[in-house]
């Protein structure tokens, strides 16, 4: 490990020019990194490794914020209005990264190429933004695939009734009709529920995205004026507005979020879930999970264009523009992202977003059934996966868009009216800041 | 020697005022300007055009403001108003206990113990439609056997947030009126028993006027603290679905951090300040005739 | 004879209603409440279970041992956070004392131009939302250096506390005659003197008081101290129960576990003093 510390240094130093001093241990002896790492249970065991880095570089790090991602977000921006970034490693996300252009800088010189090169070439498009790579991602890679209910697909009773009303075999849904059609059957309130879905604030707005691109459209046009009122964006709409009419998901939805989802499918009421990696684990916990043993994943299911929905994002490390000793800055970057460092982290369940850590992941799991069958899925689904908007603007549309698609699904509008506001207000707001 | 220039009320009063001075009103001042520019909080450089009273007017004519507007008025109405009345039933309850009044006591404060934030979430699994404790248990109960979205419903979701404030601060006021009946005078009441009046009678013009100036204190108080629902509703429903509980604390919030646009923000905010400062000062003024009608001088 | 019964049924019917009244009362006060301790007792798939267990069929306290674990573990810096609790709460609570003192005696005693207009603007700068202080505060502190600090956040909650401190004790000082002060005076005593010995001594059931509201607020308070402090050195127990979300998870049980934590020294404090509290609050407000 310190070896691969050292090469990169020396990989750092020749590309910047340094000479020979580079070499030794404690390059950066008396240097101390100020970073904002995201806090959190999940995301904390990474940084026990933080004291190799420091070992090896002879560098100080000093955590002066750990929290979690919101608040982290609302910091940064204040950061900026106060004009106190002269900090230097801050965690980053990808959903969160193009709202603040200027604050990090482009590590493109910073770090070895061959580093660059070792992860997953998807990724690194997805952490360059306006030809910047701002951040590296970590092994914290997030997109939705399909967990379900094995059992239900094993009832013979089940499969018959299901075929008689559909016409087709039940089996596990490969596209978003077939999803509906499912949802509905398996509902039986309120003790179970053919699926659910995140309704609230952005998560809605994200999961609107995904079927949107999965049904062949787009939320923006190229010059970013508001895309999505259109047939692909009716269609996705119509879609969540159909299972809430038909009771197949819980009459709460709409103001779930990510841990509601979770704990929903792990009490055994949620027939389909569509949700994150960092839940297989839970998922199939006896201790946390009642339907434990019994947990199948597929990959997610594909729109009315043979796109499979993907909405992914990241999470990562930035170095800040104010930085002044970005070098230093970027070794803990890169350090913090390195294959022993995904290692680490991925074996707790995350995602890596390095291509070996992905194999030496696959490699892990052979022999335990779940997992490879929980890799298996998100690879696939992962390969097709695509992040959001690259617009500074695409937190504030959506928060212009979410009611709206709530007030469809609630059926306070039409579809088309909902989608029809949505479109005038993200119209408005692109006008208002001189997008076009 | 400085107390020559200075009369000695104003040096007793200048700590307040400094630090009323540094961590209010500056920071008002700031608001107060940046809610006549376009201030992006990404773009530190909108700070310095001034686009006049272009928020203002902005705020003032979207719906969605005045919706939110009229419904943080509601929720401050009922919520003050219920929270008065159960306080002072629980309050009447109480004092009437003999043996273990302390604990009693005690026990009624409980709510006091929760941070907002923490209570936010308390009742947000407490009101999960699928999960949560109370369709578990009117499910378990037989009352019904449908999952009543308690957080979604466009009038459930009022009551759900009405329900959590009401449930942390009625204890505020249920002390200041345990008070207040610690402090009744036995005599009037003595007189009023021979005179003959019924229990209703002596409570109504008896008990009632002197408890008033408690219980606007307590509203008074309150009034003060009512933003911190803020954090209960955040975490509750965020404003949502679709706007249904949006309170101007949620929409401001949203625009100044996760929108970054202070200006607007600001703006709306001022409002908003307008708003709770109206608040306060008509319950003062109203501790005032009470306290002037029971010759407590003021 | 008729009467003397009918009367006796009438009272016991009336007991048998404030007995049931008051106990359904208590039990919403507490059920919620003891809802979050339970759990905090109760592993995840039995809290979230479905249908619902309702007797409890394993209590451990795996939640607080993780709590307190190492990081990874699920562990949380509990013992930081309780400590920069303590020491943020209780010296603005003090300070606020301090100053409220100061202030209600010249509320109290003193007789100025503008005092009505004075005492109100006093107490509608706690009216003040958060949300329109925190983003200039955070700029300031940013800029002087005292964000993340306790201090910072010290110096806010005073001012939060200022207003009602002084309300509640300049009521009390209005109690005390002032005959009785300048009579100590005439005795020999300072002003200071007469302050400590004459006038203090009444108005301590209203400081006490005070003092249980203020720690109350600051030890609860959420939205300014999220903003205002970033790491370890200063955050405090509100805002460490963020530690237990993460983007998609929340692990409701630990949650719980800090929250007794945090309820605990406030239930505890307030059973000590709310006798005063009591005393303290009848005296207080009404008579100013």
């Amino acid at each position: 490990m310190k070896g691969r510390v050292a090469s990169s240094v020396l990989a750092l130093a020749a590309g910047l020019g340094f000479a020979t001093a580079a070499l030794a241990d404690g390059e950066f002896a008396g240097v101390t990194i100020e970073a904002k790492l995201i806090g959190g249970q999940q995301y904390e065991a990474l940084y026990a490794r933080i004291a190799d880095w420091e070992k090896a570089t002879g560098a100080k790090v000093n955590i002066i914020s750990q929290k979690n991602h919101f608040e982290l977000d609302k910091e940064y921006k204040a950061d900026i209005a106060a004009g106190t970034t002269n900090w230097c490693v801050g965690s980053n996300h990808s959903s969160f990264a193009p709202q603040y252009p200027a604050l990090f800088t482009d590590l493109t010189a910073l770090i070895p190429a061959e580093s660059i090169a070792g992860f997953v070439p998807a990724n690194i498009t997805a952490a360059t933004i306006d030809g910047k790579l701002t951040m590296l991602p970590r092994a914290q890679f997030d997109v939705s695939a399909l967990y379900y209910q094995k059992s239900l697909y094993t009832d013979p009773a089940k499969a018959e009734a299901f075929k008689a009303k559909f016409g087709y075999d039940l089996a596990v849904p490969e596209t978003w009709d077939q999803f509906r059609d499912q949802a509905m059957f398996f509902a039986a309130p309120p003790n179970m529920y053919g699926t659910q879905y995140a309704g609230k604030d952005e998560a809605i707005n994200g999961r609107f995205y995904e079927l949107v691109v999965a049904n062949g459209g787009k939320m923006f046009n190229d010059d970013f004026t508001p895309a999505f009122n259109s047939p692909a964006g009716k269609e996705a709409l119509q879609w969540f507005v159909d299972l809430y009419k038909a009771g197949a998901v819980p009459p709460g939805t709409t103001n779930y979020l990510w841990d509601d989802l979770g704990n929903g499918f792990a009490s055994g009421t949620i027939a389909l879930n569509l949700d994150w990696p960092g839940w297989s684990g839970f998922f199939n916990d006896p201790a946390a999970s009642k339907v434990s043993g019994n947990v199948g994943v597929a990959p997610a299911p594909k729109g009315s264009a043979g796109v499979r929905t993907g909405w992914s994002g990241f999470h990562g490390f930035s170095v800040t523009e104010g930085c002044a000793t970005k070098e230093a800055a970027a070794s803990l970057v890169d350090f913090l992202t390195n294959e022993d460092s995904q290692k680490l982290e991925s074996a707790a369940g995350p995602l890596p977003s390095r291509t070996a850590v992905w194999e030496y992941v696959l490699e892990q799991a052979k022999g335990d059934a779940y997992k490879s069958e929980v890799l298996a899925a998100f690879q696939e689904t992962a390969k097709t996966a695509f992040p959001v908007p690259p617009t500074p603007y695409w937190i504030e549309a959506g928060n212009l868009i979410f009611p709206e698609l709530q007030a469809a699904i609630l059926g306070d509008k039409t579809v088309d009216q909902a989608l029809e506001d949505a479109s005038a207000a993200v119209d408005d707001l692109m006008k208002e800041n001189g997008v076009y | 020697m400085s107390t020559r220039k200075f009369p000695p009320w104003l040096l007793l009063l200048l700590p307040a005022f400094i630090i009323i001075l540094a961590v209010v009103a500056i920071p008002l001042i700031f608001s107060l300007y940046s809610s006549f520019t376009p201030y992006h909080l990404t773009r530190p450089e909108t700070l310095w055009k001034w686009t006049g009273s272009f928020n203002y007017i902005k705020a003032a004519t979207d719906v969605n403001f005045w919706k939110a507007f009229g419904r943080t008025v509601l929720l401050l109405t009922v919520a003050l108003n219920l929270e008065m009345l159960l306080g002072l039933g629980l309050a009447l309850m109480v004092s009437k206990v003999t043996h273990g009044q302390r604990a009693l006591r005690t026990a009624m404060m409980f709510p006091m113990m929760f941070s907002p934030i923490l209570v936010g979430f308390q009742f947000k699994f407490i009101f999960n439609d699928n999960v949560g404790l109370v369709n578990n248990a009117l499910q378990s109960l037989g009352l019904t056997d449908v999952a009543i979205p308690w957080l979604v419903d466009a009038n459930l979701a009022m009551f759900a947030i009405i329900f959590a404030e009401v449930w942390t601060s009625t204890s505020v006021f249920a002390i200041l009126i345990l008070a207040g009946l610690f402090a009744l005078p036995q005599d009037p009441l003595e007189a009023a028993k021979v005179d003959g009046c019924t229990p209703w009678q002596s409570f109504r013009f008896v008990t009632l006027p002197f408890l008033m100036p408690f219980i606007y204190i307590a509203m008074a108080i309150r009034s003060l603290d009512v933003a911190r629902a803020y954090d209960i509703v955040q975490v509750m429903t965020n404003g949502g679905p679709a706007r249904r509980t949006e309170l101007l604390w949620t929409l401001i919030g949203r625009t100044g951090y996760v929108d970054a646009r202070m200006g607007y923000a600001n703006a709306m905010g001022y409002i908003a300040i307008l708003m709770s400062i109206g608040f306060t000062v008509y319950f003062f003024l109203k501790l005032q005739s009470a306290r002037r009608e029971l010759g407590m001088g003021g | 004879m008729a009467t003397a019964s009918q009367h006796r049924i009438k009272k016991r019917v009336l007991k048998t209603a404030h007995f049931i009244g008051l106990f359904l009362a208590m039990a919403l006060i507490c059920v919620p409440g003891l809802w979050v301790v339970l759990n905090s007792f109760r592993p995840t798939i039995e809290i979230m279970a479905k249908p619902p267990v309702w007797i409890p069929q394993d209590l451990n306290l795996d939640h607080y041992r993780a709590m307190f674990g190492g990081a990874g573990e699920g562990g949380v810096p509990v013992l930081t956070y309780f400590r920069n609790s303590l020491i943020v709460s209780i010296t603005s609570t003090v300070i606020a004392l301090l100053v409220g003192m100061a202030g209600g005696y010249a509320f109290a005693r003193y007789n100025f131009k503008a005092k009505g207009v004075l005492f109100v603007a006093l107490m509608a700068s706690r009216a003040v939302p958060g949300v329109a202080l925190s983003l200039p505060l955070f700029i300031i502190f940013a800029r002087t250096g005292i964000i993340d600090t306790h201090f910072g956040l010290i110096l806010v909650y005073v001012a939060m506390n200022v207003p009602f401190t002084i309300w509640l004790i300049d009521g009390f000082f209005r109690q005390v005659p002032k005959e009785l002060a300048e009579a100590a005076e005439i005795d020999g005593c300072t002003r200071w003197q007469a302050f400590w010995r004459v006038e203090f001594p009444v108005a301590r059931a209203g400081i006490a008081s005070a003092g249980i509201f203020a720690f109350l607020t600051s030890w609860n308070e959420y939205a300014l101290a999220s903003q205002l402090t970033r790491s370890t050195t200063s955050k405090t127990m509100p805002v460490g129960l963020l530690d237990f979300t993460s983007q998609f998870t929340l692990n409701w049980g630990g949650m719980c576990a800090l929250a007794v934590l945090m309820i605990i020294p406030a239930l505890v404090l307030t059973f000590l003093v709310q006798k005063h509290l009591i005393a303290g609050l009848t005296f207080g407000g009404v008579k100013g």
